[in-house]
């Protein structure tokens, strides 16, 4: 709403960059380090520029120059450690916001950064002309988390033998993690980019490849690339390894690389990139903006699909060979998704963070462009309602995914999302999970848009966009057009209007500057004498991820007559809408009835309404709301529109909708559809599964042999002998997919005791049994692995005897069937590995599921073998799956911790993603349970997981949040000892006083569980006497009450407090006054968002976070009053956790500037003593000075310190 | 073709051998003719007599001989016919019992294979019967094959699934296994898992049997392709410059633009030589 109306980008840093070179002249596979240097041409842009931020991590820094001149820098990545690791907060609502405080302090967006460079002083004397300069970096990376992942298969050989190689990835903007550039979607620059590889490698990289030259000893040679588009340095990559090439055939600027012998599946994958091509230029009548295309296989890919400036990294794990059905249209998928984004992401890049949804929107939008073209209307709008369903479901349970969040200046605008536990300022904050509904509403939205504006202007609308940006591509930096390259929200949307002339304002306020989803309720009643339909349409907009939806609705009735659309107005307050009925309830005879594609259709009306004509009733066919709806028609109404309604959303509808109506009428819609060759082979899976709900509702009516088996007979089985299936022949895809979907629907039937029938399980064994596929063109294994599924749906839990222990003695015989398919199929994997190992997946599930059902004993060892490092991936996420399931279903701790210990150290990033992932949705315990593992050291292991040790993974990072979300929730974790506060008490009245507002209470509001953090330090009075360096704070404790002998106060106190008796009834005071500081600071800080950060009075970020967080960290100080405190503390508004902003000391008072100081601490506990006497001897007012000096020497330690930091010796203090 | 090492070394030339040695063989036959002519007459034997005999009746212009004829012969000989009787009739004289009668011993029904023929009725009934039908009639000594495809099927599926057992078995009593159950480690033996280094390759890769299937359902595609990575090898041995690895990057001729611009060779940056380092390009 508060959109910015300015057309140009305003940069929000003094310079602008124009050039970037990347060197990288070392790359070591045995150690994983990497060598470079990297030069930036910056024109700034004020007159006096004396300071350069960029955005570095994990990159040790050897020196920087500024034309040719030593520059003195600092590097300081406040991500590292969120939280300082001392703290005992333990609550995630402070976590969160520390978190969006440290990204923010370092954002590009913001004009921040990690590292920052003092410009020499020659320099910026002379810089009144706007000189150029030149910004020369030489870093080193060593053996990175993040940014770039090493691939090195431990065999003998040389590298390239091994198969070794290294490729760029991350989460959003995260260039940064492998070389320093201005990390922002939003700054574009003309690359130069070398890299210096052995001479069996080949490096690729954005742009075009010039030359490549070798070394003088013949045993390296580089690579030059040149990128003439400008691009920003999120979009750059990289890619090093023993690659095979691939000159795409029909398209000789496009290049394949993928790994060591797998040239066939490239040749055979990458056969119909140019369709995709042509398709995309086609649409967009533009040509491919780049010169060049590559395409990069790689092993332990972070996602499957990554697009940069025009180069595209896939999982290897994408690559099939011609046998492969299942697997075919998932990669035609992938290169359509890469492809859409070079278009819209690569080439146009986004201005903020605020506009990444017109881009993912875009690219999400063409890509289903594409899918409606390559796979038909059916699969496109299939696939429009399953994302649709998605994105309800998501929001229905989760609450509201925004869009184009805007944080503006306006108090409440300051978090418009306070349900989520995270923010959604920063991508790198996001959930996963949220990010991936985000692009899916991204998408829905432009479709929305085209449905408004038809789909020929909004082509014109990107044609545009495409336009401005190549023909400001070939402009020189000078031009000043390059912004031009830069999508925003406000840009997109005028170009909507100046095209097609329409106004759809509204239409962004609903669903794009507002989060939320419709959810509607219909039922209708026939009016006979009036022959009206009266429509009653509810709304839902109370629930959570709800809106309120105003303005048109299509519906759609079918009659007797024919079938009308009809639209209706939603308002305010009206609900019943009256509808007249065109056609007469009188039945024609024989009369064919017409439906909306024209076709005319004999119908059986037997089972109709003898006084309505209608046979059923649509709301909103075309799905241009994004919302669910339940509507309500009779049992008939759902056949009818199941059998004779050709629009496949409304048979999926039907479907779900007849899952309620277990009758026999039911039943024989469902199979006709499943025979009818015509249908749409997804909604004849769909009817499987819900015949087999229906079939288990029905069970003590049920006639005939088990639901589906006659109509697989007499699809699939010989003509002869009906028992055996026929020899494999899958080239017709639909009865493949039926075939294979069939028998894991009947797997789900159960008879009167609750048990798959026996006819059934014999049945899926004999197809098991007769599988023959030595005639057939295509591989069975996703048939076999279906088979083996379905053997894993038919069964049921064991009838056990107490807790017997499972031998094979006891083993049920319909079991001990089952299990030696699975054994002998696990077995025969290993001996004839089938593609992706999809049957060794199966039988993994089996397994669990067997044990989960109390028919083998429940192991975990099985599944650890299989989850280790070195199977297939899917093989080991199908383990880790069964693995958490166990722990959740067990409650075993020891696999917690294994699962956990492998988060921390997987080589695979992908792997330790989907774990945590995995965790937080099949939880081994959650907030509103009760649990022996939920335990302090597991609260405290995950929140240092979170805290530093995801530091060089943002998705990773956003997981462990998660995580620690679903276990724990918002407020501290239960389990955690009493604070200090009770302890005290305690101790000195021997009378336990809870304090109330620990008590993790879901229904207490956010600001509550703020006070409870800022007043309740989680520091248990047992927890320091263990702890190795107590927390000052608790020595403080320590010291107002009884001491603990052999408690070394080794840590100086906050407020530099000596535990000295006499202070502490001020000190309390102060205290109290802190805590009221604290609620008027958030206000302030609001109001001084747009404030810049001033260099000279923070030095730097992390300080300067630390400073503010400080104030939220704050311990209650040990008093003989606490209940005064608990007071203030309740007193305080019950507003939730302020975001804190960049923000200046100013803002803060005295007791904040002391706390500024102390912070600093943490870094160098080997200096405390020093200082502690040092302090001891000062009182309040003179510690202002000291604070400077401390914090100067803080910081040089601090960074030495750092293992990721890196400062010019030579050079001095940036403070001077 | 007169080389008589060839000629003893192969039955091909037989003929030849014939020749060499016949004039000799016609010598033994007539030598042994000669000597039958002289076989001594000393010991007289009842041929002889009867011979005689008979010559003596034929001589006399009779048919069949008679006792004078046999008495002249024996007197001929030299015989004493008078002695005769009393020889006949001496004291010592051994009598030869007749043979005891035993039971016939039942021979055994000729194996009957298969049924007698009759004549059919172009043959006359006066020729002989038909032999027995052994004699010219096959006798299958194997069984039918079992055409019925449920059978086929029934058996090629246990048969498959005894392989794989057995194999499986097999790999798991001779390798490290995993079981499922505490109590009893070998009912359910699974053979180990075990971490390879490149996992993705045996995941992604078709096995060997997948590639003999493939190549047994439609061999024409597999020539095709063969074909045309012939035909690309080819285009790339022509230039000069490709290195080593740009000899493995047959750009897959299978597309009809990649065969029309045969003459403009696809000019792709990785596919460039590598260039030697001459000046050093001045950064």
């Amino acid at each position: 709403m508060n959109r910015k109306k300015d057309k140009g980008f305003e940069s929000p840093r003094p310079f602008k960059l124009t050039h970037q070179v990347v060197c990288i002249n070392n790359i070591n596979f045995q150690r994983k380090s990497v060598i470079g240097f990297v030069e930036l041409t910056l024109f700034p842009t004020v007159v006096n520029l004396n300071r350069i931020k960029l955005n570095s991590k994990q990159c040790r820094i050897y020196r920087v120059r500024v034309n040719e001149l030593e520059a003195p820098f600092i590097y300081n990545d406040p991500t590292l450690e969120v939280c300082h690791h001392e703290s005992k907060q333990r609550n995630l609502n402070y976590f969160s916001s520390a978190y969006t405080a440290a990204v923010s302090a370092v954002d590009p967006d913001a004009g921040h950064g990690e590292l920052v460079i003092k410009v020499p002083s020659e320099l910026w004397k002379q810089g009144d002309d706007l000189k150029v300069l030149k910004v020369y970096i030489e870093f080193s990376l060593d053996q990175p988390k993040g940014g770039l992942h090493f691939v090195v298969p431990d065999v003998e050989g040389s590298m390239a033998e091994r198969g070794a190689h290294v490729f760029s990835f991350g989460y959003q903007n995260s260039t940064r993690f492998w070389f320093p550039c201005v990390d922002s979607y939003s700054e574009l620059c003309t690359w130069k980019l070398e890299f210096t590889v052995d001479a069996s490698m080949i490096a690729v990289s954005c742009g075009d490849l010039v030359e490549t030259i070798y070394t003088h000893d013949m045993r390296k040679k580089t690579f030059h690339y040149v990128l003439p588009i400008p691009t920003a340095a999120p979009n750059i990559s990289l890619s090093v390894g023993p690659f095979e090439i691939l000159v795409d055939p029909y398209m000789h600027e496009v290049t394949h690389f993928c790994l060591p012998q797998l040239l066939p599946l490239l040749k055979h994958s990458m056969s119909y990139l140019h369709e995709i091509f042509e398709f995309y230029e086609e649409i967009l009548t533009c040509r491919y903006p780049y010169a060049c295309f590559k395409t990069v296989f790689v092993d332990e890919a972070y996602v499957q699909v990554s697009s940069y400036a025009s180069m595209s990294i896939f999982s290897t794990n994408l690559l099939h060979s011609a046998m492969i059905i299942d697997q075919t249209p998932q990669t035609r998928r992938c290169l359509a998704q890469a492809l859409a984004q070079q278009f819209f992401g690569c080439f146009i890049s986004r201005m903020s963070w605020a506009d990444e949804w017109v881009l993912k929107g875009i690219s999400g939008y063409i890509y289903g462009l594409y899918l409606k073209k390559t796979f038909g209307v059916n699969e496109y709008r299939h696939w429009i309602k399953e994302e649709l369903d998605k994105i309800v479901d998501y929001e229905l349970r989760m609450g509201g995914v925004l869009l184009h969040p805007t944080f503006s200046g306006g108090k409440e605008k300051d978090n418009p999302t306070p349900h989520l536990h995270f923010s959604i300022k920063h991508p790198h904050t996001l959930s996963w999970d949220y990010y991936k509904m985000f692009l899916c509403k991204a998408h829905l939205v432009m479709r929305l848009i085209e449905n408004r504006i038809s789909m020929e202007f909004m082509l014109q609308v990107f044609n545009k966009l495409l336009s401005l940006a190549s023909t400001a591509s070939s402009q020189k930096y000078q031009s000043h057009m390059w912004s031009q390259m830069l999508l925003s929200t406000h840009a997109f949307l005028k170009s909507i209007s100046n095209v097609s002339g329409k106004d759809i304002g509204p239409l962004i306020k609903q669903w794009v500057d507002q989060s939320s989803v419709v959810k509607f309720f219909g039922s209708f009643a026939f009016n006979r004498k009036r022959n009206v339909l009266e429509l009653e349409i509810r709304q839902d907009y109370t629930s959570a991820g709800t809106q309120k939806y105003v303005g048109p609705i299509k519906v759609t009735v079918q009659e007797l007559d024919g079938s009308f659309n009809h639209t209706l107005q939603i308002e305010e307050n009206s609900l019943k809408h009256d509808i007249p009925c065109h056609s007469k309830s009188r039945r024609n005879k024989k009369k064919k009835i017409p439906l909306m594609n024209g076709e005319e259709v004999d119908m059986d009306l037997s089972a109709m309404d003898a006084d309505s004509p209608l046979l059923w009733i649509r709301i909103d066919p075309d799905m241009s709301i994004l919302r669910k709806v339940e509507f309500e028609q009779a049992d008939f109404m759902w056949q009818f529109q199941l059998r004779y309604e050709r629009d496949v959303v409304a048979q999926e509808e039907s479907i779900s909708a007849l899952e309620k109506f277990p009758t026999p009428a039911s039943r024989l819609a469902l199979t006709d559809i499943l025979e009818q060759e015509q249908c749409f082979y997804k909604v004849r899976m769909q009817a499987c599964f819900c015949l087999a709900t229906i079939a288990n509702a029905m069970v003590s009516t049920w006639q005939g042999p088990p639901a589906m088996k006659s109509l697989f007979t007499r699809m699939f089985c010989c003509k002869s002998c009906p028992n055996i299936v026929k020899t494999n022949n899958f080239i017709n895809f639909q009865s493949y997919f039926l075939l294979k979907t069939m028998p894991v629907a009947m797997a789900l039937l159960r008879d009167v005791q609750n048990l798959c029938p026996k006819d059934v399980l014999n049945f899926i064994l004999d197809l098991i049994k007769y599988n023959d596929n030595r005639k057939n063109k295509f591989s069975d294994n996703y048939y076999r692995a279906e088979l083996i599924e379905a053997l894993t749906n038919s069964l049921t839990p064991a009838i056990s005897i107490s807790n017997e222990v499972r031998t094979v003695d006891n083993l049920n015989g319909d079991v001990r069937l089952i299990l030696e398919e699975i054994t002998r199929f696990l077995n025969m994997e290993k001996l004839l590995p089938s593609f992706r190992n999809t049957i060794t997946v199966s039988c993994l599930k089996a397994v669990r599921q067997l044990q989960k059902n109390g028919h083998i004993p429940s192991d975990p060892s099985l599944f650890k073998s299989y989850a280790e490092y070195g199977h297939f991936v899917d093989v080991r996420v199908a383990a880790l799956e069964a693995l958490v399931d166990y722990t959740r279903v067990e409650r075993c701790a020891t696999e917690l911790q294994w699962l956990l210990v492998m988060v921390q150290n997987d080589p695979t990033h992908y792997v330790r993603h989907k774990i945590l992932g995995m965790l937080s949705k099949n939880p081994p315990f959650t907030k509103t349970s009760d649990s022996a593992l939920c335990n302090e050291a597991l609260v405290d292991q995950l929140w240092k997981l979170m805290n530093s040790g995801t530091s060089h993974d943002w998705r990773l990072r956003c997981d462990a949040v998660n995580l620690y979300y679903t276990l724990f929730g918002l407020t501290r974790p239960s389990c955690l000892p009493l604070p200090e506060l009770g302890l005290v008490l305690n101790l000195k009245e021997k009378k336990a006083v809870l304090n109330p507002t620990i008590k993790p209470e879901l229904g207490v509001g956010a600001g509550m569980d703020t006070a409870a953090s800022i007043g309740i330090h989680g520091v248990g009075m047992s927890f320091t006497a263990v702890d190795e360096e107590p927390d000052p704070i608790s020595l403080g404790v320590c010291g107002v009450g009884q001491p603990p002998q052999g408690l070394k106060r080794k840590a100086e106190t906050p407020l530099g407090s000596p535990p000295e008796p006499g202070q502490i009834l001020q000190q309390q005071d102060d205290d109290v006054r802190d805590v009221r500081g604290a609620g008027r600071y958030k206000i302030r800080f609001n109001t001084m968002e747009e404030e810049d950060i001033d260099m000279e009075t923070v030095h730097d970020s992390q300080a300067f976070i630390h400073q503010h967080l400080n104030l939220l960290e704050r311990p209650s100080t040990p008093g003989k009053e606490p209940l005064s405190v608990e007071q203030a503390m309740l007193s305080m508004p019950a507003t939730p956790v302020p975001s804190f902003s960049k923000e200046t000391t100013s803002s803060s008072s005295k007791h904040g500037g002391e706390h500024g100081g102390h912070h600093h601490h943490h870094h160098h506990h080997e200096h405390k003593k020093k200082k502690k006497k040092h302090k001891h001897k000062h009182k309040h007012k003179h510690k202002h000075e000291s604070k400077e000096k401390e914090r100067e020497r803080d910081n040089s330690h601090a960074y030495s310190n750092s293992p990721a930091s890196g400062r010019s010796l030579r050079s001095p203090s940036l403070s001077d | 073709m007169a080389d008589p090492a060839v000629a003893s070394g192969g039955s091909l030339h037989l003929g030849g051998v014939r020749e060499v040695y016949n004039p000799a063989a016609m010598r033994f036959i007539s030598a042994t003719s000669k000597t039958h002519c002289f076989v001594p007459r000393s010991p007289p034997d009842i041929s002889e007599i009867g011979r005689c005999a008979k010559a003596y009746c034929e001589h006399t212009a009779r048919s069949l001989p008679t006792l004078p004829d046999t008495v002249v012969t024996l007197v001929e000989m030299g015989f004493n016919v008078d002695t005769l009787p009393v020889y006949a009739k001496r004291s010592q004289r051994m009598v030869i019992t007749a043979p005891p009668v035993t039971n016939q011993p039942a021979t055994p029904r000729a194996l009957s294979a298969g049924q007698k023929r009759t004549h059919p009725s172009h043959i006359p009934s006066h020729f002989p019967e038909f032999p027995d039908p052994h004699t010219y009639i096959k006798t299958p000594t194997f069984r039918e094959p079992v055409s019925d495809y449920q059978v086929v099927r029934e058996k090629a599926a246990s048969q498959r699934r005894d392989v794989e057992r057995a194999l499986t078995r097999f790999m798991a009593k001779t390798g490290e296994t995993q079981s499922l159950f505490k109590d009893d480690v070998t009912a359910f033996p699974l053979i180990a898992a075990r971490p390879t280094t490149i996992p993705y390759l045996s995941a992604l890769l078709p096995s060997e049997l997948e590639l003999q299937t493939l190549e047994e359902t439609d061999s024409s595609e597999q020539d095709d392709q063969t074909d045309s990575e012939n035909a690309t090898g080819n285009n790339i041995s022509d230039d000069p410059g490709a290195d080593k690895e740009n000899s493995m990057l047959p750009p897959g001729g299978v597309a009809p633009a990649a065969k029309a611009s045969e003459d403009n060779v696809i000019d792709n940056p990785y596919l460039r030589p590598v260039k030697k380092p001459k000046v050093r390009r001045k950064k």
